[in-house]
């Protein structure tokens, strides 16, 4: 509950949090906001905006509105997909690793060090480049394999941390099983620092999804903010001075990946105390209160 | 010494592990597109180059896969990754040097760049808590690093390229201009270095930033911190010698850890930019499916960052005397 | 991503130039001091140059960086005039033995550009190379001969059968290559040939990755040409540095394709000229072999439910025409069009008919709104390259507009290889591709329906990949190729567009073009519509050589 009010007070969770639902509701609803169907290349091409098309269209003649919107939906898929998943391996590799300790500890942090130095980009890029035309299935499986490294070792720490507290030697005199111990005791305290890795994944994901997309390796057929990229390279927009659809999708998922980011940074502070914001004039008397408890 | 050790025989593991990670991508691969791309190889290559192919590949063999694997890692060791498909009939390796110049002038000096003013940045944003910096800086980072990289590129070349027509965007050098060290050239390879070193910077620095004012700050508060300001001690010498000299350990960790999305922007922004680096080569060879020359491309590039975190790691040891004796 | 490179069509296309020599038009400012001026050409290939010119290699040729400049061939066929060809190597040339023998006489004083003069010789042991490594025998000349003989300044190549045809790719698309220095390599398939001795009327000084410099041959045989000094090829990795070096006038001559053409580049200077020329067709592949495709009545409603035109606007930014069932390229080929065929079946825009023909046909509309006729669905899926990102998107245009009619497709974009394995193989429904086409509308037709060309399901076709198969239209092919009358031929020709028209084996969708812009500050002598000398891409071969000797840098 404290956690909760920390959270509506921060100014970035807010900002994080609002941005982070608008996304949310365009991708449940799209049809409320879009009038136009994204694939239908009915329109002429390359207008720029009116008030039929609020961005105005696209180099195959589609209502670029329309696209951002509808593609709205993949990108949070692949973001809530992939980002669950990884969280969810991470987690468990890296509290097992903290928890059994000794022999399993060594090669699980191993293991996760080792797949933590492999350039996670060119790994997705050479995967890509074999499957070929990556759907939403297989962009999240290849996300989630090689995403995950990165948040197993900051569970895994803050696991340890846990590890000897006196409710985990409570629940143990009590007899539990190491099963029930780790779901039901070390978790939920690590719930925090979940979210924070659940929302670090999902800002990778978000861009490395839009990455593979806009070099041509996602499926040029389907709707998402990468593809429109993808497509405004090939028409070459910029050049021609269609804007647009090249600044649209692009500020979309800048936003998207800010609002996680922003989310992310406020749990970093509210996790951390050192690190929340201070206004100059309570510098002063934060620091006489510390050297007085001294 | 027992540190350095430790983290060569690290660098080792995971060298192989890399270096059988990409034994194996192309065999797991559905529908073994390895088998189509060998095939345009025959008649075209001698006996030896096509046993070498299809070796890296697995194809045709009727070798076990450890007797592949052995061969492979024979391969590998003599600088033998396979004939390129694309510039048939050069060797992978020759094609390979020439982007490699490219990349290396441009991102490392970038990324270093990057590494040190970001560190610069985020030790004055946590020294001048509610500062300027402070206020401006953290918010903006962690805008800047939802970014996509290659939009920051498309971003650039549109203003800096296209509109005020300021910078070239696209390529190293002139292509007319005879290669050498004459000033047609160089100025040339400088002019258009400019834009996509600045996108690299600007992608690569939020990250930075953040850990070094996140470290930084979790640092002041420290016991010794506060003993060096009781005693009295110059601002600047506490923020330098006592802060951040302790602050920048985790952060050169951290510059390991996150030196893999670095060079993930890297790639892309030489994409954007058509600079003939390493990324855009791999890109290239995705494009072409000229598979000897990406599987190449990718063992290098992880061979790069692998050696820079050993580098890293080395660094880390020589500053830090209590990893050094925790062993 | 990139756009596509028809490197094969290029191929065939190109392989008419039609040889300047004694019918060179005068160019003015043809400066009586030797060559002047440098042009850049502006052609993205997506890779660096790896200075390798043996034309022997496809790649090599495909790049246009060999043959037409640098070697030469015997004669050149231009595609844009019907086919005529017109001597180079050799001044002239004699069909006897009832077509069965081929006589060329070979030009005299023309030297290699290390001085060496060019024989009878060179060229006999040209084609007897190419006999002892086949790799080398691109077009499969030696199929049909049995013997290629020198016979003092004439050289005799006879044939199994007749096959009057394979004139174009024996006069035009062989390289003639010196004895003197073939004669010692190991292994002429994988020799690199970094300093090409050829005949061509331009030498290459220096290669680089980046650039690819050619300097004007001092022996060359032609009194008074190149008239251009110098001619650089920079190595375009993308399209984008491509395109810029057109727009603003830094490379002169382009075979791009540049999507918004008006915006990007000829608005920015009047200098800026473009066109292209159709010189083949994208077409609509069945399987001939599936339920449904099989079925004529199923490929006619396919070919009267497509907008063609809009597919070309779209698809192709409207850069390429639309083409027509009659599979004739128009205007190139306009001569060989039997227009009361085409209009007896009209084969155009008509949504209604096509789907009166399937309702007539037996074919019931479903409640998910496609046409079914005892259990088999109209649903197929189509295979594409997804790297060709114009043809994904004309492919999609052709989705919507087939759904209107009740036939539902789904593209399947592939890597290129995979693409190419599964179309010769025979393992798809449906499919988008084009031939390479030839000199006249016979190469495409032959391409598409020779049944000698075709595979069982699950073998490698070369072509005739939709498994047609029709022993009459086989006939009518054989005896295109015996005869050298052009009346026989035009008759032919017609029957076969019946043959297309009445059993739809493919559906031509847009016409592929020749992709040339041009810029007439400096240079002059560009090919255009009144004067298509040659295929004017610079892709094209040897096309590109025979354009760069009608090129003059303006006085």
């Amino acid at each position: 509950m404290r956690f909760l009010r920390a959270f509506t007070r921060n100014p970035k969770a807010a900002t994080g949090a609002v941005l982070l639902a608008a996304f949310v509701v365009l991708a449940l609803f799209p049809g409320l906001f879009a009038h136009d169907s994204p694939t239908a290349e009915l329109y002429q091409r390359n207008l720029g905006p009116s008030a039929q098309h609020l961005f105005g269209t696209t180099g195959l003649g589609q209502d670029i509105f329309a696209q951002a919107v509808y593609g709205t939906q993949q990108v949070l898929i692949i973001a809530f997909g992939a980002g669950l998943a990884s969280t969810v391996i991470a987690a468990a590799i890296g509290v097992a690793a903290a928890y059994l300790g000794g022999f399993w500890d060594a090669i699980l942090s191993l293991f996760t060090d080792v797949v933590l130095v492999i350039p996670l980009f060119p790994l997705l890029i050479v995967i890509a480049a074999y499957v070929h035309n990556s759907g939403t299935t297989v962009m999240i499986a290849v996300l989630t394999f090689t995403g995950w490294s990165y948040t197993a070792r900051q569970l895994r720490s803050q696991a340890l941390s846990l590890r000897n507290r006196d409710f985990l030697a409570a629940a143990k005199v009590r007899g539990e099983r190491a099963r029930y111990v780790i779901v039901v005791e070390i978790l939920p305290t690590m719930i925090s620092l979940l979210v924070a890795a659940f929302l670090t994944n999902a800002l990778y994901d978000v861009l490395f999804a839009s990455s593979l997309q806009f070099i041509g390796l996602g499926d040029p057929n389907s709707t998402s903010w990468g593809t429109m990229l993808y497509w405004a390279q090939n028409n070459e927009a910029l050049q021609a001075g269609y804007y647009l659809q090249a600044i649209v999708p692009g500020a979309c998922i800048a936003l998207l990946g800010a609002s996680f980011a922003l989310l992310n940074y406020a749990f970093d502070e509210i996790g951390n105390p050192a690190l929340r914001p201070v206004r100059r004039r309570r510098q002063r008397a934060l620091l006489v209160r510390r050297l007085s408890r001294a | 010494m027992r540190f350095v050790l430790r983290r060569a025989g690290f660098f080792l593991l995971t060298l192989w592990a890399a270096v059988t990670l990409n034994f194996f991508l192309p065999r797991m691969m559905p529908g073994n597109p390895a088998v189509a791309m060998v095939a345009k190889f025959r008649g075209r290559v001698t006996g030896q180059e096509l046993a070498s192919l299809e070796t890296l590949f697995g194809v045709n063999s009727g070798q076990s896969l450890p007797v592949q694997y052995v061969h492979y890692i024979g391969d590998i060791a003599t600088g033998n990754f396979g004939t390129s498909l694309f510039y048939f009939p050069s060797p992978v390796i020759d094609v390979v040097r020439g982007a490699v110049f490219w990349t290396l002038g441009l991102f490392g000096v970038a990324t270093i760049l990057a590494f040190i003013l970001g560190t610069g940045v985020g030790i004055v944003a946590a020294w001048r808590r509610g500062g300027l910096v402070d206020s401006i800086a953290p918010p903006v980072l962690v805008i800047t690093s939802a970014i996509p990289y290659f939009w920051v590129g498309m971003m650039f070349i549109l203003i800096f390229g296209l509109k005020l027509q300021w910078l070239p965007w696209s390529g190293g050098a002139d292509l007319t201009a005879t290669p050498g060290w004459n000033p047609a050239y160089v100025g040339s390879v400088l002019e258009h270095a400019v834009l996509p070193g600045l996108a690299l910077l600007i992608t690569a620095i939020g990250t930075w930033t953040l850990t070094m004012r996140n470290n930084m700050v979790t640092t002041l508060a420290e016991d010794y911190v506060r003993m060096a300001r009781a005693k009295g001690l110059k601002s600047t010498r506490i923020m330098l010698d006592y802060a951040a000299r302790n602050a920048i350990l985790p952060n050169l960790t951290g510059f390991a850890m996150s030196l893999g999305f670095v060079v993930g922007g890297a790639i892309l922004i030489e994409y954007v930019f058509n600079y003939p680096g390493v990324g855009y080569m791999l890109l290239q060879a995705v494009e072409n499916e000229d598979y000897p020359l990406m599987q190449a491309l990718f063992l290098l590039i992880t061979v790069a960052v692998l050696v820079a975190i050993l580098l890293a790691d080395i660094a880390t040891a020589i500053f830090d005397p209590r990893t050094r004796s925790s062993e | 991503m990139r756009r596509l490179i028809v490197t094969g069509a290029a191929a065939l296309l190109a392989a008419a130039v039609a040889a300047c020599g004694s019918s060179a038009p005068s160019t003015s400012g043809a400066s009586a001091n030797g060559p002047s001026g440098t042009l850049t050409i502006s052609n993205e290939q997506g890779t660096l140059w790896n200075c390798s010119f043996n034309p022997f290699n496809p790649s090599n040729l495909g790049e246009g960086i060999t043959m037409g400049q640098v070697y030469e061939p015997l004669a050149f066929v231009d595609t844009l005039e019907n086919g005529k060809a017109t001597p180079w190597l050799a001044t002239s040339w004699a069909w006897s033995d009832s077509n069965k023998v081929l006589t060329f006489t070979i030009r005299q004083g023309v030297k290699f550009n290390d001085g060496t003069p060019m024989t009878a010789a060179d060229v006999a042991f040209t084609f007897n190379l190419m006999k002892k490594y086949p790799t080398l025998d691109v077009n499969s000349v030696w199929s049909v001969l049995s013997s290629v003989v020198q016979q003092g300044d004439n050289v005799a190549f006879t044939f199994k059968a007749p096959a009057v045809p394979y004139f174009y790719y024996i006069a035009d698309q062989v390289p003639i290559v010196p004895e003197h220095v073939w004669s010692k390599i190991s292994n002429p398939v994988t020799y690199a040939d970094a300093n090409p001795v050829g005949t061509g009327a331009y030498m290459v000084q220096p290669c680089t990755s980046q650039n690819i410099t050619y300097v004007a041959n001092t022996h060359y045989w032609q009194p008074g040409e190149p008239k251009i000094a110098k001619v650089l090829y920079p190595a375009f990795t993308s399209n984008d540095p491509a395109n810029t070096y057109l727009s603003t006038g830094q490379a002169q001559w382009g075979s791009q394709f540049i999507p918004n053409i008006q915006a990007v580049y000829s608005s920015k200077s009047a200098n800026n000229h473009y066109w292209f020329p159709p010189i083949a067709n994208v077409s609509l592949i069945p399987n001939l072999t599936v339920a449904g495709l099989s079925d004529v009545h199923v490929r006619q409603a396919i070919a009267y439910a497509i907008d063609r035109n809009k597919v070309a606007n779209i698809g192709e930014y409207g850069e390429e025409p639309g083409a027509n069932q009659s599979d004739i390229d128009v205007p190139t080929f306009s001569a060989w069009l039997d227009s009361s065929a085409a209009a007896q079946y009209n084969y155009g825009y008509d949504p209604a008919k096509a789907k009166q023909i399937l309702v007539q046909d037996g074919y019931k509309l479903g409640s998910n709104g496609i046409f079914a006729k005892n259990g088999q669905q109209l649903s197929f899926s189509v295979i594409n390259i997804g790297g060709y990102s114009d043809w994904v998107a004309s492919m999609s245009v052709i989705q919507q507009q087939l759904k209107a009619v009740g036939i539902a497709i789904t593209p399947d974009n592939l890597a290129s290889n995979d693409f190419l394995s599964r179309l010769y193989n025979g393992n798809y429904q449906l499919a988008y591709y084009a031939q390479t086409g030839g000199p006249t509308p016979y190469y495409e037709f032959r391409q598409w329906l020779y049944s000698a060309n075709s595979a069982p399901i699950g073998k490698q076709a070369s072509s005739d990949w939709e498994r047609y198969s029709n022993p009459s239209t086989d006939q009518l092919l054989n005896s295109y190729a015996v005869t050298t009358d052009s009346a026989t031929q035009h008759q032919i020709v017609d029957q076969l567009q019946q043959v297309v028209l009445s059993d739809v084996p493919y559906i031509p969708v847009t016409e592929e073009v020749g992709w040339f812009q041009y810029n007439t500050a400096s240079f002059t002598g560009w090919p255009s519509p009144s004067d298509p000398y040659a295929v004017p891409a610079a892709y094209a071969y040897p096309d590109m050589g025979q354009v760069l000797l009608h090129l003059a840098p303006k006085s």
